[in-house]
């Protein structure tokens, strides 16, 4: 009898058995407070506890409904109006309400908001993407009103035609007001709750060990999540993850070195998976350096880098290279004129000893000691680079300081001669990619006086395509993309596709370009 | 003896100021902004400087350290720069799975590296001497990185004998609330035995990267102390006095020869306590090392200065058990 039982109950929580999907996470949350994160880790957790007014078609950067289910602006684009989605609940119970959206964009908008989780001082990525916080002279964001219970308007000082997609980015999810008042400056620390109206609930946070997230019940997406339990397991030596995932310890991970790819596609239990690519991997050269203050040196450099080589070599069919500072999923903001530079180590040399250089000059090269999606093996790319420079003539010398003073000392009149970084983008608009580097002053580049480059024609170009509604943008963008190619500030290597791996029995995953994704979809057989 | 532990207990506090102090220094010696650091790429020069201010950055380089010092009078050392968690919390967190860790090495390297090393004491220019002091050879050449990789990829990819990484497996470790943090305690503790089972399995490789360089160091020295203490007439004199060889050996040599052996035991283990970033890494152990070395790498300063002098303390204690158990060892020695 006692046997049957036991059988009896091993049979019903073998039924009941939980679904557990394991993610492998490359590092640990920063915090999982809305609007107060950049680091790409906080932003995945989050995607996952929270959801965003705008929402994106899976695997592209197209605007789509969220849980706002309709919006609409005015003819110039400054007054945008959203319609909630009616009977959302946050995790908590509370419903979802215009005044719950108010809450939550106020929090990052108004330095002087009470809500404020002061500790950390990091609300900056409001005022970064839309023009300054409350009271600043450049803050886009004029007013907020709630029309009615479900529907908010924004007003904004001037045009902004790619606002939805702005705050559909992953940093504003909306948080249950309730519980931020609640917890106060323990919300979305490991003691405190992170309640959103997402596919997921928080369950625990250990940090330096992992996050655990179970479904949520009531989600307003019928059907999802897949499965009863979320765990991201963190795990940040590359190698280590990857033994993991091959293990069946973790089911699906990112941030795969690309080295792995043959290892990935030979492991018949694994598989390659690509997000698509929404970055750029460049080489900057600064007009400080007086060889490279005149346009024919930049444009020799360009032309003197074997960049398909390059990018075939270290990231196969993980790269493309082309002239556009943009990816290639911004299609519609390129200029057909524009496909590359073309790689002529003679005519380069030719536009050396044309610009004064017959015998080419020295050139310091700074790399980065940091593995990045759009260069995952720095060191390695910056020596074929400086190969290629000095076939024509260019005496190159590699550097490289550690991260943080790399970030810092670029800034630092008269920067880095030329240097390696990239750019990974917040939303789907052109000017996510061109105002930080080309909107003059530019931080990280000067002039051969010392001072932040500006650049007239361009920042007239950049002002009016970030102002301008409507197809006519199309245009300004694609004038930006010729200018920019033509004056080869920042020439771009590549545009990489991060590799990721999962295991095959794991289904229904698609990566987002814009870095991260709900795993509402995500099934394990 | 009372009165020289607490000489020597009054003796840390310069040792344990001073070292504050260096570390203090030499963080500021570092170059890199904490600042920029923590806000990386998109960085504009406003949002560093208000962070500077909010972090205390701009105030002059003798208040920093004095604050510093003062909150860890009053039991506050800090609050990270980069997660906002106070620094207390967090190492008291991780400080079992640290703890646990370097035990189980040094365990590891004590129970085999003094038999082997009295063995090749013993039979001292034969093959098993030789055999022995080879593998101690390799054992502390090998690059601890590349030996953990080795054993995860042979044991766990590979054999699936043992797990990948991590303290418990995940399904276990999702429900259990442990209650001290030395897992194997806990399991125990919270009368679930399959959880002291999984923790084990999870122990061994970490142990076994992390205890090769100590074990092979621990036989070395107690090899070198045997012979040394052999050689000695009071063991001649127990041989000859005709007592069973065994006793000999150890009732009478090895406690002798156990005197070095103790202090670099002690040495290790301090060692390992903070300074097993690299395994750490590997088996995504959450333990101290990995925690400062993060720091660092952020330039999250109240971790660091916190996390060092925490370990250094541990250090500096362990010394001074090591110091008196001398006592116990040798009756000779007396501490005035």
């Amino acid at each position: 009898m006692k046997k049957l039982l036991v059988g009896l109950l091993a049979a019903l929580s073998l039924g009941m058995a939980q679904k557990t999907l394991v993610f492998g996470s490359n590092g640990e949350p920063v915090s999982l407070e809305p609007g107060n994160i950049t680091d790409g880790i906080s932003i995945y957790v989050q995607h996952q506890i929270y959801d965003t007014l705008v929402d994106f078609k899976p695997g592209t950067t197209e605007p789509v409904p969220g849980l706002a289910e309709s919006w609409e602006s005015n003819k110039e684009a400054t007054v945008w109006t959203f319609r909630l989605r009616r009977g959302v609940r946050f995790h908590d119970g509370t419903e979802l309400t215009a005044e719950a959206v108010k809450f939550n964009v106020e929090r990052w908008w108004d330095p002087k908001n009470p809500t404020r989780i002061d500790a950390a001082a990091r609300y900056e990525i409001w005022p970064y993407l839309f023009g300054g916080s409350k009271g600043e002279e450049g803050s886009i964001l004029k007013e907020i009103q709630v029309v009615d219970k479900y529907t908010i308007r924004f007003v904004l000082s001037k045009p902004f035609p790619a606002f939805p997609a702005a705050i559909g980015s992953g940093y504003f999810g909306i948080a249950s007001p309730t519980a931020i008042k609640k917890d106060g400056a323990k919300y979305g620390s490991p003691t405190g709750s992170a309640i959103g109206t997402g596919p997921f609930r928080l369950v625990e946070w250990r940090p330096g060990d992992q996050i655990v997230l179970e479904r949520n019940p009531n989600f307003w997406k019928p059907g999802l999540p897949k499965v009863d339990r979320l765990v991201f397991k963190v795990i940040k030596d590359p190698a280590a993850r990857l033994a993991a995932l091959k293990a069946g310890t973790i089911d699906f991970t990112t941030d795969i070195p690309p080295s792995n790819l043959r290892d990935l596609e030979a492991d018949p239990n694994l598989d390659a998976v690509f997000r698509p690519s929404f970055n750029v991997g460049y080489l900057a050269l600064n007009p400080s350096h007086k060889p490279l203050a005149d346009k024919r040196v930049r444009q020799a450099i360009a032309m003197a880098i074997n960049k398909k080589a390059i990018v075939q070599a270290f990231w196969g069919r993980l790269g493309v290279t082309d002239g556009h500072f943009t990816p290639p999923s911004m299609k519609a903001f390129q200029s057909p004129k524009v496909t590359d530079y073309e790689f002529n180590p003679q005519k380069a040399k030719a536009l050396l000893a044309q610009a004064g250089y017959p015998n080419g000059f020295d050139l310091e090269l700074w790399y980065m000691p940091v593995s990045r999606p759009y260069f995952p093996t720095p060191k390695e790319i910056a020596e074929a680079m400086a190969a290629d420079l000095s076939a024509i003539g260019i005496r190159v010398k590699l550097q490289t300081k550690d991260w943080a003073s790399y970030l810092a000392d670029r800034k630092k009149s008269p920067g880095f001669q030329a240097y390696m970084l990239g750019w990974n983008g917040d939303y789907g608009d052109p000017q996510n990619f061109y105002d930080p580097h080309f909107l003059g002053p530019i931080a990280d580049l000067f002039d051969p006086q010392g001072k932040n480059l500006v650049i007239p024609e361009l920042n007239e170009l950049l002002v009016k395509g970030a102002t301008t509604p409507g197809k006519e943008r199309e245009a300004i963008y694609q004038r930006v993309d010729e200018l920019t190619f033509d004056l080869a500030l920042r020439v771009p290597i590549v545009h990489s596709q991060p590799l990721l791996a999962k295991r095959k029995n794991v289904t229904g995953w698609t990566p987002s370009p814009l870095g991260s994704e709900s795993f509402e979809a995500v099934d394990k057989r | 003896m009372g009165a020289y532990f607490l000489k020597r207990l009054l003796g840390l506090i310069p040792v344990l100021l001073g070292i504050t102090l260096l570390v203090f220094l030499f963080l500021q010696l570092i170059p890199g902004d904490p600042a920029e650091a923590l806000l990386g790429e998109r960085a504009s020069a406003e949002e560093i400087a208000k962070l500077r201010e909010k972090l205390g950055l701009n105030k002059p380089l003798y208040v920093q350290y004095l604050t510093f010092l003062g909150n860890v009078l009053r039991g506050d050392l800090g609050t990270s720069a980069v997660s906002t968690i106070p620094v207390a919390e967090e190492l008291k967190r991780r400080w079992p799975a640290t703890f646990e860790l370097a035990l189980a090495a040094t365990a590891l390297a004590v129970l085999l590296g003094i038999p082997i090393g009295i063995l090749a004491a013993l039979r001292r220019n034969t093959l098993w001497d030789t055999l022995s002091m080879s593998f101690s050879l390799v054992g502390v050449s090998m690059p601890v990185f590349w030996l953990g990789l080795l054993l995860v990829y042979l044991f766990a990819v590979n054999l699936h004998w043992l797990p990948t990484g991590g303290r418990l497996s995940t399904d276990l470790s999702i429900d259990f609330q442990p209650l001290t943090g030395f897992l194997l305690l806990d399991g125990l503790l919270a009368g679930k035995p399959h959880v002291t089972w999984d923790a084990l399995r999870h122990l061994v490789l970490p142990a076994i990267t992390l205890g090769t360089i100590p074990l092979a160091i621990i036989t070395r020295i107690t090899r070198s102390a045997m012979l040394e203490v052999l050689s000695q007439d009071y063991v001649r004199t127990a041989r000859a006095k005709g007592l069973a060889e065994r006793q000999v050996i150890l009732k009478h040599a090895l406690r002798n020869a156990l005197l070095p052996v103790v202090t670099i035991v002690g040495l290790q283990f301090g060692t390992l306590l903070g300074g097993a970033i690299l395994t750490e890494t590997i088996f995504s152990w959450p333990g101290i090392g990995s925690y400062i070395y993060e720091g660092i790498l952020n330039r999250d300063y109240p971790v660091v200065q916190a996390g060092v002098l925490v370990v250094a303390t541990s250090f500096v204690l362990i010394n001074l058990i090591v110091d008196l158990s001398y006592a116990l060892l040798d009756p000779r020695i007396q501490y005035r």
